[in-house]
């Protein structure tokens, strides 16, 4: 017989074992009965009396010529239901965006939106609403979030709305890129909730969030998401036409398959190869000019009404200086919050560490990591060596995605320095942006920016390009997206010849002093290498020459470019309003008191109404007046529901928590161990004996 | 004698101590902490709010929530993490207010503040209390679902009051997948009574930490 000391020692290891494995036990197994998986929203559906929402499908056309794009987004709402539906859509749109139309189609009627103050507009469309009569509203969230809103669709009806805008396509690095954002992730909203009266008194929305202190329109900007495990939904179809106006190397979708045909004209077609896609990510087209065919400057013209519009894209020649001689000071701020969760946390990881390869031993940094609270590696920023380095990949590696996105502490944290800091400070913050306090944010950067240099690097399938836009602006920097884990060599590597080389500084701009005319930006933002220089104009008469002067390093940089004759743009005149109403609305916020914000609100809604835009303070309208709906008719609301951006994990945005105690098991084990001590005390006392 | 055997029973019986205390812990932290919260509660009440029940407390009482059929009445905290759910039920940043339109969203662990409601039944009272004054819900219906698969989306367009807690009750084990949902409804003719301590205007201090 095996003597009882082995089993008393066996028992008790295994028992310890169990104690301390039980922590982290996984699942304990149900039967099929007891569970009903994921049939929540089914069954809920069931339930109540509500009816299926309305479906939406979008086809989106582009137009591209040059640089200029224009393009058409139309939103087929069909109602399954046998009540009458209204459907409010939120969804994104390209942050440069110029929207000047709206149609609504209802069978073979065409209804031409008008441009309206915003709560006229509103009030348009409830008046229609109420009077039975089919309504549709486009109001602006932020620059890069819009809001349809589609009433009195008949029960097994279908209605379209169709919007179109102008944007600028993108030239960077030899290459120019469109992207089309198709979901808005969700997003964090911080601050506390306002009481209802006050929320009423604010923005009525329909989104999953209260407004905030902070975020007074959070309800407007949080559509209900819906669970990956329902599928997919809000199919999108695109279709490109590209005159490029050169000889294109290569045309290619960053994150979706694609069919492309070239005509004898040189023109380039592209559409889906999948006829459609779900919207959850952004989509984006890059072309490479030949080699020989790369543009170094771009004049575009418009005559509207006797008034000029001009669009000048210049592309400063790079300079390859050698490396850089005086060390950086570069801190790395990563978020890590539960929307990074997945694919988003792994792309920043990655290009992390790939940054961390680029350092040398003449730099100095830190990293900085934040969710609900922000922490940094070091106390303050250290030398790059070998030991130093060892101890950041360390941390980098170990980083995992959860909890809250307070931003705001992180950034504070990034820009706080010595106001006599030597040599130039990047700050490199690697984000999602899906946060609802943009404009907070953007005033921190301006307050603290100091010497820094803020460098935004979008993460994951559908970052807030706003965001990075803007937050690129305030902080004298640049923006690069990453959205998969295979282009994180490649755009960290852009990004960093792009930091490691002298930017064109303190730009200035000539103009003859004989023509009168505005001119956008008012104030010109610092150049990298590989970016083009944009400047729009307006007047009674456009400009024949234009002199560029900047500081490149030591060094004074001059150039004079003669404008003639000009490529014709359509609705340039859309491009320079929206232009406009984005310089606005920075002085806007950035204002410090009432009688200004005041004064430059009305210039924007002014603005909108001259240009047709919809802006923050003027929205589309378009109401068809043939009633439709009896009296005796109800309507019902619905909010379309989103997609959840690809790559994201719902449980760490939307998870459920832990709901059980160890208790139980910590008490059986104890009583267990107590019982198997005494008998085993007992033991050894009757052998003593 | 200090020989090996006695080690090793002393050593079971430290780990046994060990174990059957951390249980007793557990029990008497969710115990000890409503009675703490007790007074943290008549503040807010009184129009504090973010009446700390603790000074190194980073969550405050948010409601009262009472089920008198299974002999629960808690003080619900703000914010359903771990550490907070350990002293009280949590309603999830992000929740409705009640009174609201919305869903207002309470968990709590099965084997704490929610042992009781293992049975709870469709058509069963259910009261919560806030600030702003005292609503009645009534449970529709429950339903298990498996949290790797759901959630649950607030709808704007309803007002109702959400329970969650593990399933199944007698489990040995935590850390389990399935959570069981009681879907209740308000009562109509809440807003009278909703509105009766509303003479404050500030802020209710349920902060929008919903999204992660």
């Amino acid at each position: 017989m095996r003597s009882p000391r082995h089993l008393v020692a066996g028992l008790a290891i295994s028992l310890s074992l169990l104690c301390l494995t039980a922590a982290s036990a996984p699942a304990v197994a149900i039967g099929p009965q007891e569970s009903t998986q994921g049939s929540l929203w089914l069954r809920a559906e069931q339930n109540t009396p509500y009816q299926a929402a309305p479906t939406l499908d979008t086809r989106v056309k582009m137009d591209v010529t040059g640089m200029l794009a224009r393009v058409q987004v139309r939103q087929t709402f069909h109602n399954p239901g046998n009540r009458w539906a209204e459907g409010i859509y939120v969804f994104p749109l390209p942050a440069q965006a110029a929207v000047d139309h709206l149609r609504m189609i209802v069978g073979e009627r065409i209804i031409e939106g008008q441009i309206k103050e915003r709560a006229q507009a509103r009030k348009n469309y409830q008046q229609a609403k109420q009077a039975g009569q089919r309504a549709s509203l486009v109001e602006q969230e932020r620059p890069n979030m819009f809001t349809t809103s589609l009433a009195n669709i008949a029960p097994g009806e279908s209605v379209s709305v169709e919007i179109q805008y102008q944007q600028t396509v993108q030239y960077s690095n030899d290459a120019f890129r469109l992207r089309f954002p198709m979901v808005v992730g969700p997003r964090y909203i911080p601050g506390e909730a306002l009481d209802v009266e006050q929320q009423v008194a604010v923005f009525a929305g329909t989104g999953w969030a209260q407004a905030t202190t902070r975020v007074v329109d959070a309800a407007r900007i949080t559509p209900a998401v819906r669970h990956p495990q329902q599928g997919p939904i809000n199919p999108v179809s695109l279709d490109i036409q590209i005159d490029a106006g050169m000889p294109l190397a290569e045309v290619s979708s960053t994150y979706h398959s694609i069919d492309q045909r070239q005509n004898a004209k040189g023109q380039y077609r592209i559409q889906l190869a999948e006829a459609q896609v779900p919207a959850d990510r952004d989509f984006e087209l890059v072309w490479r000019p030949e080699a020989d065919a790369l543009p170094k400057a771009a004049w575009f013209v418009e005559q509207k009404e006797s008034r000029h519009y001009g669009l000048l894209m210049l592309v400063p020649p790079t300079q390859h200086a050698g490396t850089p001689g005086i060390g950086r000071e570069v801190v790395f701020v990563i978020d890590t919050s539960g929307s990074m969760h997945g694919d988003s946390i792994r792309q920043a990881r990655s290009a992390l560490l790939l940054a961390l390869d680029r350092l040398t031993e003449h730099d100095r940094f830190n990293i900085i990591r934040f969710n609900n609270t922000a922490d940094s590696l070091f106390s303050q920023t250290e030398r790059a060596d070998s030991n130093t380095l060892t101890l950041a990949r360390q941390f980098v590696r170990n980083l995992e995605a959860n909890g809250g996105t307070e931003m705001l502490p992180a950034l504070a944290m990034a820009l706080q320095h010595e106001e006599e800091a030597q040599g130039i400070r990047q700050v490199i913050f690697l984000t999602d942006g899906s946060v609802g306090n943009e404009r907070e944010l953007f005033q921190l950067i301006r307050k603290k920016l100091g010497n820094s240099r803020l460098f935004p690097i979008g993460i994951g399938s559908a970052p807030n390009s706003y965001f990075m836009r803007k937050a690129a602006e305030y902080g004298r920097g640049t923006f690069t997206y990453i959205g998969n884990t295979a282009d994180v060599m490649e755009k960290t590597s852009d990004l960093f010849e792009k930091l490691e080389q002298p930017a064109l500084t303190d730009i200035r701009i000539e103009l003859p002093s004989n023509v009168n005319l505005e001119l956008l930006p008012q104030r010109i933002p610092d150049l990298y290498a590989g970016e083009p220089l944009l400047l729009a104009f307006h007047g009674a008469e456009l400009p024949d020459w234009v002199g560029v002067h900047g500081q490149r390093g030591e060094q004074a940089w001059t150039s004079r470019v003669t404008l003639e004759g000009g490529q014709q743009g359509a609705a340039l005149a859309s491009e320079w309003g929206r232009r406009k109403i984005a310089g606005l609305m920075t002085r806007l916020h950035d204002a410090e008191n009432d009688d200004t914000r005041q004064a430059l609100r009305d210039e924007v809604v002014s603005t909108g109404l001259a240009y047709h835009l919809v802006s923050p303070y003027t929205s589309l309208v378009a109401v068809d007046v043939t009633p439709a709906r009896r009296q005796n008719e109800l309507l019902k609301r619905h909010s379309l529901q989103t997609n959840l951006p690809k790559g994201w994990s719902y449980d760490h945005v939307f998870g459920l928590p832990q709901t059980a105690t160890p208790a139980a098991m910590h008490l059986t084990t104890g009583l267990l161990l107590l019982l198997l001590a005494s008998i085993a005390g007992l033991r050894v006392r009757r052998q003593s004996c | 004698m200090l020989n090996f055997r006695t080690l090793l029973i002393l050593l079971i019986t430290g780990l046994g101590i060990w174990q059957t205390g951390s249980a007793a812990w557990i029990h008497a932290k969710a115990r000890l902490a409503q009675v703490l919260l007790e007074n943290a509660w008549e503040k807010t009440l009184a129009g504090d709010t973010a009446a700390r029940p603790w000074p190194w407390a980073d969550t405050w009482p948010v409601a009262r929530l009472r089920i008198p059929s299974h002999d629960v009445d808690v003080i619900v905290l703000h914010g359903d993490s771990g550490r907070n759910l350990a002293f009280a039920p949590g309603m999830a940043a992000g929740s409705a207010l009640p009174g609201q339109p919305g869903t207002t969203l309470i968990s709590a662990h099965r084997d704490t503040h929610f042992k009781n409601i293992a049975d709870i039944q469709p058509g069963e009272q259910i009261e919560l209390e806030t600030r702003h004054g005292r609503r009645a819900y009534r449970v529709l219906y429950t339903d298990v679902v498996d949290a790797r698969h759901s959630g649950i989306t607030s709808d704007p367009l309803r007002d109702e009051l959400v329970l969650v807690t593990c399933y199944p009750f007698a489990a040995l084990v935590h850390g389990g997948p399935f959570r069981l949902v009681i879907r209740t409804e308000a009562v109509s003719g809440n807003d009278g009574i909703a509105r009766q301590n509303s003479q404050t205007t500030a802020p209710l201090p349920v902060a929008l930490a919903t999204l992660y």
